[in-house]
């Protein structure tokens, strides 16, 4: 009953003063000069992933059983969980707010975990209403693949290229399988593929096809990457026992027989140079890295080259190679210098500086040379503006040639697999743009995750839900007094006395009592958690949860602006606003 | 995270006339949750005589008397009386009073029930002073707190009234404290309650933001804290004797409750350092009562 009770006279008037109406008439709302407000923000995970993963939402979901949903949030961004769960060097990590409380949440063990037990996709996934256009994609990366996953969830018709006789680019033959097992990435790749993509294989743009033979393509996606080795520049390098740790690895992981000597020098400091030698130790050889910075500078993720050490793997620092000494044409000897560091260069890394008269040489059967990768462009034609080695992009990842787009590693230094597959994403934004004919550049700021370009394809796809503010929650704008502190739940690794003897997977995923635990330690920055604070806590029966996508609503009728459920919202999900006079 | 969890029903309606941010009517409403429907409340002069609406209206599902200011616990033995001779042994009868009508104005009708082990929960809302009627102290102001009858210069210099030892001491069957902030504790002591026949008493901090000089917004905050720094400790008492400690404080410093609320801007080093000392010796004092 929300109406007043006006009696006509005092006769009318009960004997005892009993009451016979609620307050409801009372509308306390207007006593408000603040209004709360549910306002997502951005979680800082979340804005520091270059794929874009909701990543509070996905873990949220791991923290109630509910993996199966977890995944689906993952892959709404990200078609690779159980890949990235391996190999990514997961930034989300470095920026979560746990850090100031404990230890950071074990997210990319939860990606991984949730991928674990996802099973595998049944072919003719339903997409999102079929599309006639054809869309080519040159390069089963994870550029290439998640391009044309995220089209073909669009409807589109999309045909991949790849040059070599198995599909997943760098994932297949630049990561080893004792990171990255075979099987999980064939199961990610047909996972995509059952959204209707077409990949073939032995099929390499400027050889066994032309660009001529994709003009019938509504659109194209450049995604070869960067396979050319770098040359050290020093005598030798044509030696036999010298070759490049990228066609070693490419061997190995296409099954193809290698020999290797026993005292093998691999040089260089990245990822590539620290697969080969993990590589080369399990093939049985010894294995020595020889980079010419020290540890801090070397640009290999930290977990490789501390898995690499445990494993007993030496490395020279501060060492240059300086020439490759052969006998009969065979590579006998690496001569080297030693170096110090001086100011920094354009890098923003020190710079080295050779020590003069220090030189020696080093007994070696075969060099790996892992000094940096570049990508092939020669197969492109005159008209596709390149710079500085790369294919020039704008932010749209579109070419200078209407219609052709590029991304990953061959147009970006951000080479990682969690970039790769955020530009896949982009371009298939900018693709469906272009065939849309939307404008690019005002729908990818709209759909823009915190402030530095992250892009959300939820976001993209339906712009009422999952809305966001850029604002980047920060540690002081949660409330702790809701989290207790928690150890961080790790993966157990093998032992290396086990891990060396082949290529057997190192890291074991987390368990299920892990998991859920881990889950539940997530602060889930910004996004609400219906946790249900703001209802329990509100003197006015002013919140009201109603379940669907907003969770819960505020009735403003009655909310008198006490800011309560602001307060005790323990995950920052609710702003303030002045109420408007 | 820590999620709390209590029960979905609502017996009250919007539309109350606390001021914003007000603990009470967060009080009332858990404590509807946790005795359901059948329940009649006995309202002395207090807050909540305003709160829950004036005639004819009612913010509150469930029958509820006004009373006069001394009269609660009078009053509730009187409808206990009337439900019996009526044959109603389900409904709950509850008298709901402030500290001034608790500690002060109503002690003589309490310890006369409590004597008695008449069957009723009294729930005594603590806010620490007159509020409704302009914030005059009472025996349950904190020392040293601010007052309009305590200004600074002329501090209360007395401590708190122990009123859960001064009804511990009548023996009756059960006793507890509870906050605002802790609403599972809350819920959960009054569903025993409700199982215990006699005189069950339930002393319920919820802090008056106008009162103690804090943001509307920070009423749970700062009841949090008064547990957290053991200011108001969370316990029970059985058949008077039993003590139990419900809730494991962090301990921390009371300086930060403290520093929360203008009641208590005017105080020195020392002065803190003295409400610490008391503090941590009503802490032992409640653990040596634990023990027995």
């Amino acid at each position: 009953m929300a109406s007043k009770i006006t009696y006509a006279s005092e006769m009318e008037m009960p004997f005892s003063p009993v009451s016979s109406g609620d307050m409801s008439w009372n509308r306390t709302g207007t006593w408000r000069y603040i209004r709360p407000k549910y306002e997502d923000k951005t979680p800082p995970c979340n804005a520091a992933c270059p794929a874009g993963i909701d990543i509070p939402m996905f873990i949220g979901l791991v923290g109630e059983g509910r993996y199966d949903e977890a995944w689906n949030v993952i892959r709404e961004e990200n078609p690779f969980p159980g890949v990235c769960g391996r190999v990514c060097f997961h930034p989300c990590e470095s920026h979560c707010n746990r850090a100031d409380y404990d230890e950071v949440i074990a997210i990319n063990a939860l990606e991984r975990f949730v991928a674990d037990q996802a099973p595998p996709l049944e072919a003719g996934s339903p997409v999102r209403g079929r599309r006639e256009e054809r869309v080519a994609v040159v390069g089963s990366g994870p550029s290439g693949l998640s391009c044309a996953y995220h089209l073909a969830k669009m409807g589109y018709q999309v045909i991949i290229f790849e040059s070599l006789p198995q599909p997943g680019g760098i994932l297949r033959v630049g990561i080893p399988s004792y990171r990255l097992p075979k099987d999980i990435l064939d199961k990610e790749i047909a996972d995509i593929q059952a959204y209707g993509v077409e990949i073939k294989t032995n099929a390499r743009l400027g050889g066994d096809l032309s660009f001529g033979d994709l003009e019938e393509y509504e659109a194209i996606f450049l995604a070869t990457g960067a396979h050319v080795s770098r040359k050290l520049s020093i005598p030798g390098e044509d030696l036999e026992g010298v070759g490049s740790g990228l066609d070693l690895l490419r061997d190995i992981n296409l099954g193809k027989t290698v020999h290797i000597g026993r005292k093998v020098a691999v040089i260089g400091g990245g990822n590539t140079a620290l697969d080969a030698a993990r590589a080369v130790l399990r093939l049985g050889g010894i294995p020595v890295i020889v980079y010419r910075r020290s540890r801090e500078e070397m640009p290999a993720f930290d977990e490789e080259v501390s898995e690499a050490l445990e494993e007993g793997i030496k490395i020279q620092y501060l060492t240059g190679p300086t020439e490759i000494i052969g006998t009969n044409g065979r590579a006998t000897q690496l001569e080297c210098i030693k170096i110090e560091l001086g100011g920094e260069d354009e890098t923003g890394r020190r710079r080295p500086v050779p020590i003069p008269d220090s030189n020696f040489t080093m007994e070696v059967d075969t060099v790996i040379v892992a000094a940096g990768e570049e990508p092939d462009l020669t197969f492109l034609p005159e008209d596709i503006r390149v710079e500085g080695k790369m294919v020039s992009i704008d932010k749209g990842a579109r070419t200078s040639e209407k219609g052709i787009f590029a991304g990953g590693d061959m147009a970006s230094l951000d080479r990682t697999v969690a970039h790769a597959i955020g530009f896949g994403k982009r371009a298939a934004i900018s693709i469906d743009c272009l065939i849309k004919k939307r404008d690019v550049n005002s729908v990818l700021q709209g759909v823009q995750v915190g402030e530095n370009g992250i892009l959300s394809m939820a976001k993209y796809l339906s712009e009422v839900t999952r809305r966001r503010s850029p604002h980047v929650v920060a540690f002081e704008d949660l409330n702790l007094d809701y989290f207790e502190h928690a150890e961080r739940n790790e993966r157990v690794k093998l032992p290396v006395s086990e891990r060396i003897r082949d290529f057997r997977e190192v890291s074991a995923g987390l368990t299920d009592g892990q998991a859920l635990k881990e889950g539940e330690r997530c602060f889930s920055c910004g996004v609400c958690n219906g946790c249900e604070n703001c209802s329990i806590f509100c003197p006015d029966l002013s919140v009201i949860t109603d379940g669907g996508v907003v969770k819960y609503r505020i009735n403003y009728d009655y909310c008198k602006g006490c800011g309560i459920c602001i307060a005790e919202c323990p995950n920052n999900a609710l702003s303030i606003e002045k109420e408007a006079k | 995270m820590k999620k709390i969890h209590i029960p979905k029903e609502e017996y009250m309606v919007p539309g109350n006339l606390a001021c914003a941010g007000c603990g009470s009517p967060i009080g009332l409403r858990f404590a509807l949750k946790a005795l359901g429907e059948k329940t009649v409340i006995v309202i002395p002069a207090s807050c909540m005589s305003i709160i829950v609406g004036g005639f004819p209206y009612s913010a509150v599902g469930v029958p509820i008397l006004h009373v006069a200011f001394a009269t609660a616990a009078c009053s509730a033995s009187g409808i206990r009386a009337s439900l019996d001779m009526q044959g109603d042994r389900e409904t709950t009868v509850v008298a709901w009073a402030g500290d001034g009508g608790t500690f002060d104005i109503g002690i003589q009708a309490l310890s006369g029930a409590a004597e008695r082990n008449d069957d009723f929960i009294y729930i005594c809302s603590d806010n620490e002073a007159y509020m409704n009627t302009g914030i005059q102290r009472s025996s349950a102001t904190p020392y040293l707190a601010w007052t309009t009858t305590t200004p600074v210069g002329n501090p209360k210099e007395r401590p708190k009234k122990d009123i859960m030892a001064i009804m511990a001491d009548h023996g009756i069957p059960y006793a507890a404290t509870a906050c605002v902030a802790y609403p599972e504790d809350f819920i959960r002591k009054l569903k025993k309650a409700k199982g215990i026949k006699g005189t069950r008493f339930i002393h319920l901090l919820s802090p008056c933001p106008a009162g103690w000089r804090i943001a509307s917004d920070e009423v749970i905050r700062v009841a949090r804290l008064a547990v957290e720094t053991k200011v108001f400790s969370l316990y029970e008492i059985q058949d008077g004797e039993a003590y139990t400690i419900n809730y494991q404080p962090k301990g921390i410093p009371v300086e930060e409750y403290l520093n929360t609320q203008g009641r208590f801007r005017h105080l020195t080093g020392e002065e803190m350092a003295i409400i610490q000392e008391n503090v941590d010796h009503q802490w032992s004092r409640l653990l040596k009562r634990c023990e027995g």
